[in-house]
């Protein structure tokens, strides 16, 4: 009885309708909300219609022509796609794309989890440590590139001189098509680890310490806890980071263009610079869009199995 | 199993969706473009867009002249852009394709004709005419406007030549007791002798850049060989190549060349040059300006091959007008004012190409530089163009000069790994596939 006397005498805009009349009011302006949320999402559409859906619209026609970025050409179906699958240099761009995805992605992310898992103990001077890893990838990748050109790019670079001063020979990294390469996924490890330690950070935070003294009690080793425990329960983010990073890493073009264009003798050219110099240097639109999208496909297939992976994870 | 994924988790589709469009954005967004159209370049005033093509002084004396220009009544004044030579292709075809570009440019030695086989060119047949008139025509030096004409027109109008040409640093040769090299035997001595003493005997770099490629080239047509026939056809795995292609090697595998040379940025062999660490190699006229070093920095001969001949590489570089101009009538005014008055470029001793105007190479400023005079006299005439040895210019050489093609063989060529005749049939092969 006094919760119905309360009720009547509150004020009527602090009344909680009952069941029914809140459902009624859901339903009585059927659309209007709807509309509301459409109406403010429609400028973020319109603005990716024009920046991102016209050109792939306009690239995907691009691809199907053989014209140049200034006529449109004539229409050739699915030739550029034949054409580009039928050079070795696609292959050979392919095959460096994977090792250097590979590379970035695993390269960063175990470095990336080991600081993270350091970064979790009792260390000195944790917050200083932290700012500075981080630089790599603060630092615009053209100013880290052009410090690595200077460390190694000549004979008479710092490194070199001392490898030389030390008997090593001639250490010219970047003219041996196998330094080159090795290089340029070391260079993509040390500007991508620091993203990889902040999201190896976040998912640990969620690890509860008390679990480990549970395992320790129960006989578990550091590793058995490691692989056991650590590695499942940071799974899921680990995979996002993976499928983030592997668009990172075969998105690459400031990367490889800066430190080696592409060389020695297309030893680095990934699908991306190939496509690049496909459309810029040889003028060839059509084959060099087709190359960016026979990329893209091979993209979504690897984020296809990774998200499976994460699917999978999250089930078990 | 079932999907055990949170309600507020994407769908796969999603996913997929999303992952698609950021790659695929990432990936060709950059490609397209649209198409050439009539609309006006910028708002009445007309764009013009030049190359670094001096040292640090040049963009501040070509902006003055642009400034200077006063256009006649109801012609658009002009505007001043410089462009860098890294990806510069890229830069010009995005524009143009966007109705961004300039109304008039200087640019790369082959960008007229590529441009003009994509329909954006206004050809200078009346700005070549109003010439004829003036006597300007009389006054570019011989075969430069030729170079420039097509079945359709002239594309262009040159004002300046970029000519490979062979340096020696006078200090290293005193040190080690040689002269100028004459032959390529020579070179390979003298290098020998200033690599023994621990400089580079022969600097060339075959990194980003196009002076390695232009290098190799240099000594193909010093050789009697080059990338065609004289019918314009792909003519490249031959003996005279080969030879150039060997010499090449065994400069390297007698250790004269830089270790790093297959990687070696322009840049840093220009840094080497102003170091004082280089003893011989090409570069364009005008260098010892470009490294401070006048007296010391000095032009050889032309190089005799081991077949005794001589010959060079040079380009004929142009001003161009678009078809996306304000107006057709002020593009020419503007092209026609800057030919007329560009002399006080190498007057400011700001340029490093030598003059396309006969007139310029006599201005005592221009003569003041004794090497610009050895140029002009001894290298310009023998010299011949990408096309060697057709005399005909055409829109593939965009494709081939600063290519890729040539890059790859520049760096296979510095790696000396393999034979020079596989070494050319990979060259006409990847040539093959780039223009057609």
């Amino acid at each position: 009885m006094s919760t119905s006397v309360r009720r009547t005498e509150l004020p009527l805009t602090m009344r909680t309708p009952a069941p029914e009349a809140r459902k009624r009011r859901r339903t009585s302006s059927p659309g209007r909300a709807p509309a509301t949320k459409a109406f403010l999402i429609l400028p973020s559409v319109v603005i990716l219609i024009l920046t991102n859906a016209y050109p792939i619209a306009y690239a995907a026609f691009q691809a199907l022509h053989n014209g140049s970025l200034i006529t449109p050409g004539d229409f050739v179906g699915l030739d550029n796609f034949a054409k580009v699958l039928a050079d070795p240099a696609f292959w050979r761009a392919a095959g460096f794309t994977v090792i250097f995805a590979i590379a970035g992605v695993f390269g960063s992310w175990i470095i990336g989890l080991a600081i993270a898992l350091l970064l979790r103990t009792r260390i000195p001077a944790k917050g200083i440590l932290k700012t500075v890893l981080l630089l790599p990838w603060v630092v615009p990748i053209v100013v880290s590139a052009m410090s690595w050109n200077w460390l190694i790019g000549t004979s008479s670079s710092p490194v070199p001189s001392l490898m030389h001063a030390l008997g090593f020979g001639d250490a010219i990294f970047l003219s041996d098509p196998l330094g080159a390469q090795i290089t340029v996924c070391l260079f993509e490890v040390w500007v991508n680890f620091p993203f990889m330690m902040l999201m190896m950070s976040a998912a640990l935070t969620s690890v509860d310490e008390s679990i480990y003294e549970a395992a320790k009690i129960d006989g578990a080793s550091a590793s058995q806890s490691f692989r056991y425990m650590t590695l499942p329960i940071i799974a899921k983010p680990t995979y996002i980071a993976w499928v983030l990073m592997t668009i990172f890493c075969v998105n690459d073009f400031p990367t490889v263009y800066l430190l080696t264009h592409g060389g020695p003798v297309g030893a680095t050219n990934t699908l991306v610079v190939l496509a690049y110099k496909t459309v810029f240097q040889n003028f060839q639109t059509g084959p060099g869009v087709a190359i960016a999208f026979l990329m893209t496909l091979a993209l979504a297939a690897v984020a296809v199995l990774l998200f499976r992976q994460i699917r999978k994870s999250t089930s078990s | 199993m079932k999907n055990v994924l949170p309600p507020t988790a994407m769908s796969r589709r999603g996913f997929l969706a999303l992952t698609g469009a950021a790659a695929l954005a990432t990936s060709v967004s950059a490609c397209a473009a649209g198409n050439v159209g009539n609309t006006s370049a910028g708002g009445g005033i007309l764009k013009f867009w030049d190359m670094p093509w001096g040292n640090q002084d040049y963009l501040g004396a070509a902006q003055a002249l642009t400034q200077a220009y006063k256009p006649g009544s109801g012609l658009p004044g002009a505007s001043y852009q410089q462009v860098n030579w890294d990806g510069f292709n890229q830069t010009f075809s995005s524009a143009i394709a966007s109705n961004t570009g300039p109304a008039v440019s200087t640019g790369g030695g082959f960008q007229a004709f590529q441009f003009a086989k994509q329909g954006a060119i206004a050809y200078a047949d009346n700005l070549i005419d109003s010439f004829k008139k003036d006597g300007t025509y009389d006054d570019f030096l011989p075969h430069t406007l030729d170079a420039m004409k097509t079945s359709d027109g002239y594309v262009g109008v040159p004002w300046n030549l970029d000519v490979q040409v062979f340096w020696y640093r006078k200090s290293i040769l005193d040190q080690i007791g040689a002269t100028p090299p004459e032959t390529w035997d020579d070179v390979l001595a003298v290098a020998k002798k200033a690599s023994a003493k621990g400089y580079v005997g022969f600097g060339i770099s075959g990194g980003s850049g196009n002076y390695g490629p232009m290098a190799v080239l240099s000594l193909m047509i010093n050789n009697g060989g080059g990338l065609f026939n004289s019918n314009g056809d792909l003519d490249i795995v031959n003996d005279r190549n080969a030879e150039a292609v060997d010499f090449v090697t065994e400069l390297v595998k007698q250790g004269v060349v830089d270790p790093g040379s297959v990687s070696m940025k322009d840049d840093d062999l220009t840094t080497a040059w102003t170091n004082k660490k280089v003893a011989l190699g090409f570069q364009s006229p005008a260098f010892n300006n470009v490294v401070g070093d006048e007296k010391d920095v000095l032009v050889t001969n032309p190089l005799k091959s081991r077949r005794g001949d001589i010959g060079g590489l040079y380009y004929v570089n142009n001003i161009m007008m678009y078809k996306n101009t304000p107006s057709q009538a002020g593009s020419e005014a503007f092209a026609s004012y800057y030919i007329k008055n560009m002399k006080t470029l190498w007057q400011k001793g700001v340029m490093q190409g030598l003059p396309a105007l006969k007139s310029i190479t006599e201005l005592p400023e221009f003569k003041a530089n004794a090497q610009n005079t050895a140029v002009v006299e001894k290298w310009q005439p023998i010299c011949k163009t990408t096309a060697a040895q057709s005399g005909t210019l055409s829109a593939k050489l965009a494709t081939i000069d600063g290519g890729q093609a040539m890059t790859d063989f520049c760096q296979t060529v510095l790696s000396a790994k393999s034979p020079s005749k596989t070494i050319l049939t990979k060259l006409e092969s990847d040539i093959k596939a780039a223009i057609s």
